[in-house]
């Protein structure tokens, strides 16, 4: 029993030591060359920014940016710059600790392009070609205006969250959103990248080449071309409608008949006074105002495919 | 003694052990939490109080009742390979739910699959005696005895779209992309019978197909973007046949056929590419080619009698766009950055021009129908620069030049020249503006950034082409049609960001927009001038590292004073239709608050605590005036006017509170409570009773139709729900 008692002894003093002496002899190299903890080659930055010290920093691992085994993904220094003076000098000293090159919050003197450039040099491909002539760009708007680099979760890659990022600057966007004609945006259907690339050049940075094509994406019956095309209708359909949100349906810009008489002013109905009708009446001066208004006889107002041998057959009715 | 001898030896050795491997462990434990990906599944359930018929359009939780709340968002990463596997689904226990899988090999392949439905729900109720409602045969309720019981109608639309993704790395740098969606679109649209002022609804059935292939290639100097973009819509209803409740059918005339959008298509190929010459100069280009066509048979051309003998019955519809872009942006000195930019974007209806109505062969005004495509050619130049002055300050300036080229097609059918005999509303074919943009901008700061933009632009056109005369025998062209008025416009801008605090920020946001449209005496009607206004101011604040709160508030002003020449107005006496000599100017203006206000926090480690609260308030300003009323007095219009002020408000108010059960489980009460109020007339007759379509006739004996629309005005509801969420690595 004492035997065995003295081999318990022994093999429990075996594994002690044969764990306490790698920990040590690893602490030593450790010291002399640290590991990397999340990116490869991080050890420079998270030696000292451990997960103690800079937790927020280490949870860049969540992220596509993490995933070391695709070999383009960075280290710290391809973003941040090697920033040997802050290597050398943070901790020592009562001063303050030099800044990284390249810093992205406000505290960091890296200028956008600088910021940037960190970005695109793996980033400046497919929709991202324009940025540089993008307005974004031209506002000194840097891709950490908008992203969130070290979490898992990008809100602005997220269609509930994102549009919460694009109203930090746009204001005029949020109110119009919360008005009741408006597009499913807080819901999360339809958020502002269905519509926008904020990374290109196109005008008004929309994710086509005109306003029509991008709105065509989802209501592509309205591409036409008609039998009889709504002239405003061909060119732009921001003429008549704000796809942010209005206080009238169908997210009109104007309610009729006053929006119609942008355009219309000849006389008989088409040039009537805006007013609700008594009561019940077949008076189309008296129509253009209440229900849908104009569109309650010109209901087909997007354009129309009738072949009918009538002389109002282009008025959009049929 | 030996056994405790033996308990106290084996202690040490565990404690041993414990302190050598135990940090070591709890280190990998959480050094993993912070940079594994995280999951998490929430299951629960909720329950509103009352119907949101407004509110609740477009979220799946329309009406009052207990619905289930899914959530999922699994994220799993073999970091040996660098695959990852994720799936997402919200609102699974909704109609309106998400759901996407997707397989990636990061940097090499990768594949995807999503599922969505988006519902949209008219917010309205319609108490109608039509038939058919979604089918393309509408019988619409007569007069007396041919009057149809009313039933209640609720429209809506539902659409529900798949979408494949496919990536693949070819080489270093070539990367290939592929999507693909179908969406199919159903239901049920507020529409108009069209010969009068009837209700009617239009079918949806539809499919859209969009396809996209791209290979990107991204080197370090040269980037290059280009590919195929296809999409196709496919309508399964092209025409609906109406009648009226006793009407005979055999009679062509009693038919009332409202056309529906035909199935079109569009190709696309485009290469989009970047150059950097040097590491401060950049060249791109961009070119695109869209071949649109809509070719499909026209349904009405098969009914016989309906059409004018000889018209086609197809369009032969063709739309061609070309966009070539070029630009260059360049660091020219250390201070000094310069981009220009070129842009031609050729819509060119190629569309044959047919006839399809002709009344007599002098076809004068009105007589004659074509088809009518529509051209626009626009080139676009822009050169913009900016200055980097001392302590953070840059100037930039920049002109921009838009000149827009619009073939119309101008019928002149009976020779006479200088008048277009088909169209009502004046055209001009070239429109040019001019902006210049000035803005003084700080960046570079702690505490204080902003900046100061002004911008002014010039339109201005070529003559105008008149158009046909109205029915009342006078020109109707005397208007500046909105979109190719002569105009100027000027806009400030100021925004300034504050951070005084480490834990305080403020923003503020100032707008304000000027517009002036041309007139003349030969031209007088249409929109005169025009302005907005928006000031916003938002703040954040961290009161201690547990609590945080933001507020926010805009307030926003839009208005338009329009020129319009009166209608024919009733005699309340005579009953007749009279033609005064007056014009009406509208003063109309939209008015918007909006207030957000949201605190978050731990009260304790386990328990976070959340509230917002949203309102919105938009009045609607209709102040209509007639100006000049010679050489007669002009009697009162036979609508009533003015036109009453629209209010509406909207209010949100949250609450949350998320209690950690386990260090990977959380359970989440959520409380809403939300309002809706309007005094919105759109569907009211004067006194505010309901708007009831009269159809054909004009007494009550002979009035058809009789649908009513029931528009809620108040709405008032609760929401309570329970989450159980779980989460994990």
């Amino acid at each position: 029993m004492k035997l065995l008692g003295k081999a318990l002894r022994v093999c429990a003093f075996a594994v002690l030591a044969g764990s306490i002496l790698p920990a040590l002899t690893a602490n030593a190299a450790e010291k002399e060359a640290p590991k990397d903890i999340v990116l490869t080659g991080d050890a420079k930055c998270t030696s000292c920014h451990d997960e103690n010290d800079s937790p927020e920093a280490l949870r860049i691992g969540k992220t596509k940016h993490g995933a070391v085994a695709d070999k383009r993904t960075p280290g710290c220094t391809n973003c941040h710059g090697e920033s040997e003076k802050h290597v050398k000098e943070a901790g020592r000293g009562s001063g303050p600790t030099p800044p990284v090159d390249v810093g992205f919050t406000k505290k960091n003197a890296a200028s956008s392009q600088e910021r940037n450039a960190a970005c695109l040099s793996c980033h400046q491909g497919s929709k991202r070609i324009g940025w540089q002539s993008s307005t974004h760009a031209n506002q000194d708007v840097s891709c950490s205006s908008c992203h969130k680099i070290h979490d898992g979760k990008d809100p602005v890659r997220d269609k509930a969250d994102q549009a919460e990022v694009c109203y930090e600057c746009h204001k005029e966007q949020r109110a119009q959103v919360s008005r009741p004609s408006r597009h499913p945006i807080p819901e999360g259907k339809v958020n502002c990248s269905s519509c926008h690339n904020v990374h290109g050049d196109n005008p008004k940075a929309l994710a086509k080449s005109s306003v029509n094509a991008t709105c065509y994406s989802c209501h592509m019956e309205k591409r036409g071309p008609f039998v009889h095309n709504h002239q405003p209708v061909t060119e732009d359909c921001a003429i008549c409608h704000n796809p942010h949100g209005t206080v009238i349906e169908n997210l009109l810009k104007a309610r009729p008949p006053f929006l119609c008489q942008e355009c219309h002013s000849h006389t008989s109905h088409p040039s009537q006074s805006a007013g609700l009708p008594a009561g019940r009446t077949g008076s189309t001066t008296e129509l253009g105002t209440v229900g849908r208004g104009c569109l309650n006889c010109h209901t087909n107002i997007h354009g129309s495919n009738s072949t009918q041998n009538s002389a109002t057959v282009n008025r959009f009715r049929r | 003694m030996k056994n405790m001898t033996r308990v106290v030896k084996l202690t040490a050795i565990s404690a041993a052990l414990l302190a050598v491997y135990g940090p070591v462990h709890a280190a990998d434990d959480e050094v993993s939490q912070l940079t594994k990906p995280d999951s998490s599944v929430s299951v629960g359930l909720g329950y509103w109080t009352e119907d949101r018929p407004q509110l609740g359009i477009f979220d799946g939780m329309r009406e009052s009742g207990a619905y289930g709340l899914l959530d999922a968002n699994i994220v799993k990463r073999d970091d040996a390979t660098g695959t990852w596997y994720t799936f997402s689904a919200r609102n699974l226990g909704l109609e309106s739910r998400d759901l996407k899988a997707e397989y990636l090999r990061q940097g090499n392949i990768g594949a995807s699959i999503e599922y969505s439905k988006t519902l949209r729900d008219n917010p309205h109720l319609f108490l109608t005696g039509l038939r058919g409602i979604g089918t393309t045969n509408l019988i619409v309720s007569g007069a007396g005895r041919n009057a149809l019981p009313r039933n209640e109608v609720e429209l809506g639309t539902t659409r529900e779209g798949t979408t494949l993704g496919f990536y693949k790395n070819l080489l270093p740098g070539l990367d290939f992309n592929v999507s693909f969606k179908n969406e199919e679109k159903d239901g049920t649209r507020l529409w108009g019978r069209g010969g009068a002022a009837e209700f009617a609804v239009e079918p949806i059935d539809s499919t859209t197909r969009q396809l996209e292939a791209v290979l990107n290639y991204t080197g370090e100097r040269l980037q290059l973007s280009g590919g195929y973009n296809g999409s196709w819509y496919d309508t399964h209803n092209t025409l609906v046949d109406t009648i009226r409740q006793g009407d005979n059918p055999t009679v062509l005339n009693n038919h009332f056929f409202l056309s529906l959008p035909l199935d079109n298509e569009a190709h696309q190929l485009f290469l989009d590419g970047g150059y950097n010459f040097t590491p401060s100069t950049r060249g791109r280009f961009k070119v695109e080619y869209t071949h649109a066509t809509q070719n499909e048979r026209l349904p009405t051309s098969s009914i016989p009698g309906l059409s004018l003998a000889g018209a086609p019955s197809r369009l032969n519809g063709e739309v061609n766009t070309t966009l070539v872009q070029l630009g260059l942006t360049s660091q020219v000195t250390r201070n000094f950055s310069l981009g220009a930019n070129l842009r031609y974007h050729d819509a060119d209806d190629d569309t044959p021009v047919r006839r399809f109505v002709q009344a007599n062969a002098r076809c004068n005004a009105s007589e004659c129908v074509d088809n009518t495509p529509f051209s626009y050619k626009t080139l676009t130049g822009k050169l913009e620069g900016t200055y980097r002055l001392p302590q953070g300050y840059s100037l930039t300036g920049g002109y921009e030049q838009r000149e827009d080229d619009r073939r119309i097609p101008v019928s002149n059918a009976n020779g006479a020249g200088g008048r277009d005999t088909q169209r009502v509303v004046p055209m001009r074919s070239d429109v040019e503006e001019r902006t210049y943009r000035l803005q003084l901008r700080r960046t570079l700061s702690e505490t204080l950034g902003g900046s100061l933009g002004y911008i002014h632009s010039e339109r201005e056109g070529s003559h105008f082409i008149s158009a046909a005369a109205g029915p009342g025998g006078a020109p109707s062209d005397l208007i500046n049609p909105i979109n190719i008025a002569d105009r100027d416009r000027s806009k400030w801008r100021l925004a300034m960001d504050w951070t005084p605090l480490e834990r305080l920020s403020a923003q503020f946001v100032y707008e304000n927009a000027q517009d002036e449209y041309g007139h003349s005496q030969a031209r007088p009607f249409g929109l005169r001038d025009g302005s907005a206004e928006l000031y916003s101011v938002d703040v954040s604040y961290k009161l201690n590292n547990d609590w945080k709160m933001s507020a926010w508030y805009s307030k926003d002003l839009t208005k338009a004073n329009q020129r319009g020449q009166r209608a024919e107005i009733r005699n309340r006496t005579t009953g007749a239709l009279e033609l005064r000599a007056a014009e009406k100017d509208a003063d109309l203006s939209d008015a918007g608050e909006s207030v957000g206000l949201s605190v978050v926090g731990r009260a304790t480690p386990k328990l976070k605590l959340g509230a917002d609260v949203h309102m919105s308030l938009n009045r609607s300003k209709f102040d209509e005036r007639i100006i000049r009323t010679a050489p007669d007095p002009v009697p009162g219009v036979a609508a009533v006017g003015p036109l009453p002020d629209i209010n509406t408000r909207v209010t949100t108010f949250k609450l949350f509170a998320e209690y950690a059960l386990r260090k990977d489980s959380d359970l989440r009460i959520d409380l809403i409570h939300e309002r809706w109020k309007t005094d919105d007339w759109t569907w009211q007759f004067a006194n505010g009773t309901q708007f009831v379509y009269t159809g054909a006739g004009t007494s009550a004996a002979t009035f058809t139709d009789g649908t009513s629309v029931v528009a809620n005005q108040r709405q008032i509801s609760n929401f309570i729900g329970a989450r159980y969420i779980y989460k994990f690595q």
